[in-house]
């Protein structure tokens, strides 16, 4: 073949693979979160296990009917986890050590750097200056990578719908509360404050000065302060958070971490690939004759009869 | 010419004048109370005030110092040694009914001398105290056993006549 | 279709009928030179066509089913375990095994390697099929598969790895079916198409190159998202996507083995001597790429356990399983294939090729499924239905795999005017072509007219 149609053929194909695989990983490690996003320090000493968080959410999202009362203790006979109808969750963990049981309030942590927002391909989530993680529903595809992607198991899918299937999962009650600056509908309807609302900077501040001045009641970490990036919802406990089924081996990076070794080498790839291969080839092709290994396929032509 | 019997009288008008003070303060001290700033879900909580003091004896234990006498809490009495009794000593004065609207936080954080910028809401302040002791002594921690739901409450809570029915032939199908 | 071919039925081979000056129509193209009734005659005397049509019964409604019912009535995914065997199988474990476009497109064309040309086109139509049938299975997981164009028009991702990887595959199919396109416009005479891929290939094969090593690997790393979540010993922090790309090297090398194999036994009618003769031959050269590629990838998994630190692992139950997919998988066909090259045993290789097969696609399930939220004390087994739409998307890929390389010049060459004549000996001709001796190894300037010795035809005689 002709050089020049190689290199004309090249450069088609090196614009054709190029166009539109900008892959921009995320900078992390020194991110301190938006200054103005907002969090909530949840206290699991004080929670009773009232479930009115949860029945708060069920009727502030129109999440369908449950299949229990709010007020019915019996589901903490197993643990629950956020799905599509519950978008937040209280499970019972029973402390032997002498004090009565745990509750612990499972829902979104709304990340600094969600590793749902970094893993979806049709950029469905955004991390408002609010500091809610929210989703459009509209552009979703339904891949179901960000459920793979979340270190805390939080999304869940609306698998039983045909038609319309989506993400579902806490927004912070981005369009009807936080937007206006209103605490969200659980923290509002907490009997007992577990829930405190206020900037994630400043709730910081207050975890660690409740833990100074009533230290025998703490353990001495803000979970979510650092864990993969830090998070928007922060966790105060008086038992080692192992034991309140929290994953104490996540680490401080955020999941994008992991996957930008890879991402990083996709430029690389792009750029080096096509004068390596084409190296090759002249390389391995070099005495013999260039015409020779196209035609012999394309001598095969009908002539017209 | 002062007999014993004017002494007598003398002594128990004495008596009378300085216990007023103290009787008259107990007299102010209502023996029962509706807590009903917050009633939505649920009903008004038919407080029997007299009970607990004669239980409790200490007004600190809930009234912080407000009632004048003293607290006994470490991270108090750093500060609050000789703190003075308060006009109003209900806890509806001190703890906001919304602590977390946009105003209080602005409040809040603009001021960076509060020295108590952890103060609970009043619903949790309420909480908080009533519950917490109730854990460790006998009192009742149940939510209805203080309050009873009201309609509102029952729909929030799908219970009572909002209560779901159960699904017929609910299976586990492709279910979480 | 051997006994039609016994009889002397002339089976499309060429632009012409062997009878005539006439051209054959696409009908008769499709029908394969038959006329229908024979056509269908022998379909049904087909067995295998008999599991098909069972198979389609059953799992075609169901296909249906997924559509009108949602996931829900085919899957048991849930919120813990959103992925299952349309992704496990349909798309991690067909893709590597597709590999093959890349691979061979290479050997020949970039390295110049034209001895293997008698099997690169069915490298090429391997990896084509194998991708599109990926999309496929994908199109049947997605929740909402209408908006399968999404990420390339409405809203895009670029730090997500499925972006890539959406991106590339669909690039890449592209790729292969330009590459393929060069058998199908043999077939339906369209030389000036012909001509002009023929013209850019050199890049194709670059791009495909370009491509293939960035989204196999790519799918490797999806699962960096979730570090923890998938065994140690199957993931690896540094590495996740070196192992799979470097995985689908042996398994694209060995599923073209084995479909050759496959397609050798069962369609020796439509292979001609070109492809036959150099099949053992080819074969042999193809495991010696295959052991390269399961001898590094071997290595990279060490590495990857070292690196990390992970040996304590290996005492475990997991890792006994992890024992059984290396050696079974990896360590025993590379020992079978160097057995096999150094003495010439064709047929220990395919045998060798179908374990390669089968541990690849072992680890992508292992990895995607039987590892994945190994912290859990649930496991999700997959509903039968999911099985079901697997088996029969699988059966419509075989399908229509047999229905190309029954048509299209890819087991065969396609014959040009210079060859066919119209000589009333044609069939004891072709007979006698069957009974001829083997031909030697094609030259890399193989051309037509050298490979069928000049006393088999007669020139035409204007």
């Amino acid at each position: 073949m002709k050089r020049r149609d190689f290199l004309k053929a090249c450069m088609m194909c090196g614009a054709a693979t190029s166009l539109g695989i900008s892959n921009k990983a995320w900078g992390a490690g020194s991110f301190e979160g938006y200054p103005d996003g907002m969090g909530v320090l949840v206290d699991l000493t004080r929670c009773v296990g009232c479930r009115s968080c949860e029945a708060a959410c069920n009727k502030e999202q129109n999440l369908p009917a449950p299949q229990v009362p709010f007020d019915d203790k019996s589901v903490f006979e197993e643990k629950r986890r956020p799905t599509e109808a519950a978008y937040t969750v209280v499970n019972k963990f029973d402390d032997k050590q002498g004090g009565g049981p745990v509750y612990r309030k499972v829902q979104c942590n709304h990340c600094n750097e969600p590793a749902c927002l970094t893993s979806c391909f049709v950029n469905a989530y955004t991390k408002t200056k609010e500091g809610a993680v929210i989703y459009n529903p509209k552009i979703c595809v339904g891949c179901r990578n960000c459920m793979i992607a979340c270190p805390f198991n939080v999304p869940g899918y609306s698998y039983s719908s045909a038609f319309n299937p989506v993400v579902k999962k806490c927004i912070f009650c981005y369009d009807t509360r936080l937007k206006n600056g209103k605490p969200p509908a659980c923290v509002e309807i907490c009997p007992q404050e577990v829930l405190t609302f206020g900037h994630r900077n400043e709730l910081i501040k207050v975890g660690h000065e409740r833990i100074r001045e009533t230290p025998d009641k703490y353990v001495d970490h803000i979970y979510g302060e650092k864990e993969v990036g830090g998070t928007g919802w922060l966790y105060l406990s008086g038992v080692t958070f192992d034991r309140v089924g929290f994953d104490t081996t996540l680490g401080n990076d955020p999941i994008i971490s992991n996957v930008k070794e890879f991402l990083g080498t996709v430029p690389m790839v792009l750029s080096i690939w096509p004068a390596l291969f084409t190296g090759f080839h002249l390389l391995s092709t070099r005495n013999k004759d260039h015409s020779d290994h196209g035609d012999s396929h394309s001598e095969q032509e009908d002539p017209k009869p | 010419m002062y007999s014993v019997r004017n002494w007598l009288i003398s002594g128990v008008v004495m008596l009378a004048l300085v216990s007023a003070p103290t009787i008259g303060r107990g007299a102010n001290v209502p023996d029962s109370i509706n807590i009903d700033p917050l009633a939505k879900l649920y009903e008004k909580v038919k407080f029997n005030h007299a009970k607990h003091i004669s239980l409790i004896k200490d007004c600190a234990e809930c009234h912080h110092h407000t009632t004048g006498t003293q607290v006994q809490e470490k991270n108090c009495v750093r500060c609050h040694k000789n703190s003075e009794a308060k006009k109003t000593v209900a806890c509806r004065s001190c703890h906001a009914a919304t602590p977390f609207s946009a105003e209080v936080l602005r409040a809040k954080e603009s001021d960076r001398w509060l020295y108590h910028q952890d103060k609970p809401g009043l619903k949790g302040a309420y909480h908080q105290s009533c519950i917490g002791c109730h854990e460790k002594g006998k009192g009742p921690t149940g939510c209805k056993e203080c309050h009873a739901l009201t309609k509102a409450g029952e729909e929030l809570y799908r219970t009572g006549e909002f209560a779901p029915r159960p699904a017929p032939g609910s299976g586990k199908h492709g279910g979480h | 279709m051997k006994r039609y071919k016994a009889q002397g039925i002339d089976i499309v081979d060429s632009m012409h009928k062997a009878s005539g000056a006439k051209k054959w129509t696409l009908k008769e193209k499709l029908f394969l030179g038959l006329t229908p009734q024979q056509y269908i005659a022998q379909a049904l005397r087909n067995p295998f066509n008999w599991i098909l049509a069972v198979i389609f019964a059953v799992g075609l409604p169901i296909i249906a089913g997924r559509f009108l019912f949602g996931l829900s009535w085919v899957t048991h995914s849930s919120c813990d375990y959103p992925w299952g065997l349309f992704l496990g199988f349909g798309l991690f474990g067909m893709v590597p095994l597709s590999s093959s476009g890349f691979q061979l497109g290479t050997t020949c064309e970039v390295f110049g390697r034209h001895d293997f040309e008698p099997i690169e086109r069915l490298a090429l139509l391997n990896g084509l099929l194998g991708y599109f049938f990926a999309v496929c299975f994908l199109l049947v997981d997605l929740g909402q598969p209408w908006r399968l164009p999404y990420p390339m028009v409405v809203a895009f991702g670029p730090a997500a790895v499925l972006f890539l990887v959406a991106w590339h595959v669909a690039t890449y199919l592209s790729v292969q079916i330009a590459e393929v396109s060069v058998a199908f416009f043999e077939w339906i005479g369209f030389p000036v198409g012909k001509r002009a891929v023929r013209k850019i290939v050199l890049g194709l094969t670059v791009a495909g190159i370009i491509l293939s090593t960035l989204h196999q690997g790519a799918l490797g790393a999806l699962f960096t998202y979730a570090p923890g979540k998938v065994h140690p010993l199957w993931y690896s922090a540094s590495f996740q996507w070196l192992h799979f790309f470097v995985s689908s090297i042996p398994g694209g090398l060995c599923m073209v083995i084995v479909v050759s194999t496959i397609a050798s036994k069962t369609m020796s009618w439509r292979c001609d001597d070109r492809f036959r003769n150099n099949l053992d031959k080819l074969t042999i050269a193809l495991a010696k790429g295959a052991s390269m590629g399961l001898a590094t990838y071997l290595t990279i998994k060490l590495i990857g356990i070292a690196h990390d630190n992970k040996w304590a692992y290996l005492a475990t139950g997991w890792g006994a399983w992890y024992a059984v997919e290396m050696i079974g998988g990896v360590v025993l066909p590379l020992i079978l294939f160097a057995v096999a090259i150094r003495n010439n045993k064709v047929g220990l290789v395919r045998f060798s090729a179908v374990l390669t097969v089968v541990g690849v696609v072992l680890n992508r399930l292992n990895t995607s499924m039987f590892t994945f939220n190994w912290k859990l004390s649930e496991r999700e087994i997959p509903h039968w239905r999911e099985i079901v739409i697997c088996i029969t998307l699988y059966a419509i890929y075989i399908t229509v795999y047999r229905f190309i390389l029954a048509r299209l010049p890819i087991l065969y060459t396609w014959k040009t005017a210079d060859e066919t004549v119209p000589v009333t000996e044609k069939q004891a001709g072709y007979l006698a072509l069957e009974r001829a001796k083997p031909e030697p190894v094609g030259t890399y300037c193989s051309r037509i007219e050298e490979s069928i010795p000049a006393t088999h035809y007669t020139t035409r005689k204007e």
